[in-house]
């Protein structure tokens, strides 16, 4: 004999005929297209607010980035110590080379050199000039070059030869349509040449 | 249900069938299984109309869900079960009305149910029909479906203590209805 709890586990009943119409009603009628259309719209939402979401917070990612107080002086405290550094060197450049010039104006031997334009070319020069580099790092050049910037600065009365020779690169430098670097000296010459600058 | 003579697919081609919405194997789904979820949904529903709504909304929901089932249980356990779901959805709509006492009672556990055995289903169905919602979700669940407290209370949204009142409770108005048929 079933328990009754067997028997109403498996109790049927017969359902009204038009249940199934309604069924079919329900699974066929456009009410269920309008479930479909419901999903994919909010699916499309979903994505679009997705999509703003990590724009929004890509831009607010980058503006808290760049507006950081403590990275901005940070910055600061870079750039100023750099800037401090390169002054520095800029300013003890000037320093050592007003000393060397000093040097060379006064001392009689260079003097006299100068004046008569007589280097003695196998006379060793100990001192060099440092000059700033295109990216402000200190250069050091030949001290012959010094005699260069006294004639261009006139300070003492220019040699004619001297001056000639200046003039005359003046005038190829101004006159050049090739901009000036460390290796096309020989083609402004040769250009200059070409041009007849005297 | 299904009238003699006619073609009844096999288990898979029914469910594959139905998967891509082939209108015959969906009405001929509802053939073989809207008696047996028709019972399911008397058993849970309050009334007629209730029972009838439960079985379209129950229908809808396996057509729609079908391509989830995985072949892991019966075929007919998973249709059951999402009936007794749409059962209880029905139950919670009405649960502003039939609101679950949540008091717990020191409850006999071992409370015989085995005295209804004797009597016929007709006689015990209209019994459990008398019940309110929450009894009879309770009543069905545990002794007819078979699901524990702790199923039970998940499903429901109430602690197992309650369940197991609401349970015993059942039971003894049940015995008080079937009182006198028990004894004759």
């Amino acid at each position: 004999m079933q328990t009754f709890q067997d028997r109403l586990y498996h109790y049927e009943a017969t359902p009204p005929e038009k249940t199934w119409d309604d069924i079919a009603d329900k699974l066929y009628n456009e009410k269920v297209v309008d479930i479909h259309r419901h999903g994919k719209r909010r699916l499309i939402y979903y994505g679009i607010a997705a999509a703003a979401s990590i724009v929004i917070l890509l831009l607010v990612t980058l503006f808290f980035n760049n507006n950081n107080p403590s990275q901005l002086a940070d910055n600061e405290m870079q750039f100023k110590k750099s800037n401090n550094l390169s002054s520095q060197i800029i300013e003890d450049s000037i320093k050592l080379n007003q000393q060397i010039l000093n040097s060379i104006i006064n001392s009689p031997q260079e003097k006299k050199e100068i004046t008569s334009n007589n280097f003695d070319l196998g006379k060793t020069l100990k001192k060099y000039l440092t000059i700033e580099g295109p990216s402000g790092e200190p250069v050091k050049i030949s001290p012959k070059v010094a005699t260069l910037i006294l004639y261009a600065d006139n300070e003492y009365p220019p040699k004619p030869i001297w001056s000639n020779e200046i003039k005359k690169w003046q005038k190829i430098m101004l006159n050049t349509t090739v901009s000036p670097t460390s290796t096309n000296l020989l083609d402004m010459v040769t250009s200059a040449s070409n041009n007849n600058i005297e | 249900m299904i009238e003699s003579g006619n073609y009844i697919p096999s288990e898979s081609d029914l469910i594959k069938g139905c998967i891509i919405g082939d209108p015959q194997m969906q009405k001929m789904l509802y053939q073989i299984y809207s008696s047996k979820m028709y019972g399911v949904c008397l058993r849970y529903s309050e009334n007629v109309d209730d029972a009838n709504d439960i079985l379209q909304e129950g229908f809808i929901k396996v057509y729609k869900n079908i391509g989830k089932f995985r072949s892991e249980g019966s075929f007919e356990g998973w249709i059951r079960r999402i009936f007794i779901n749409t059962s209880i959805e029905h139950f919670r709509k009405k649960i502003k009305h039939h609101n679950i006492t949540e008091v717990q009672e020191n409850t006999v556990e071992d409370d015989r149910v085995d005295v209804f055995d004797s009597l016929s289903t007709k006689e015990i169905l209209r019994a459990i029909n008398q019940l309110s919602p929450g009894y009879k979700a309770v009543f069905n669940m545990h002794v007819i479906e078979g699901y524990s407290h702790k199923e039970i209370a998940d499903i429901l949204g109430i602690t197992e203590g309650t369940s197991k009142s609401q349970l015993a409770r059942a039971k003894g108005i049940l015995k008080k209805i079937l009182g006198n048929e028990i004894k004759n």
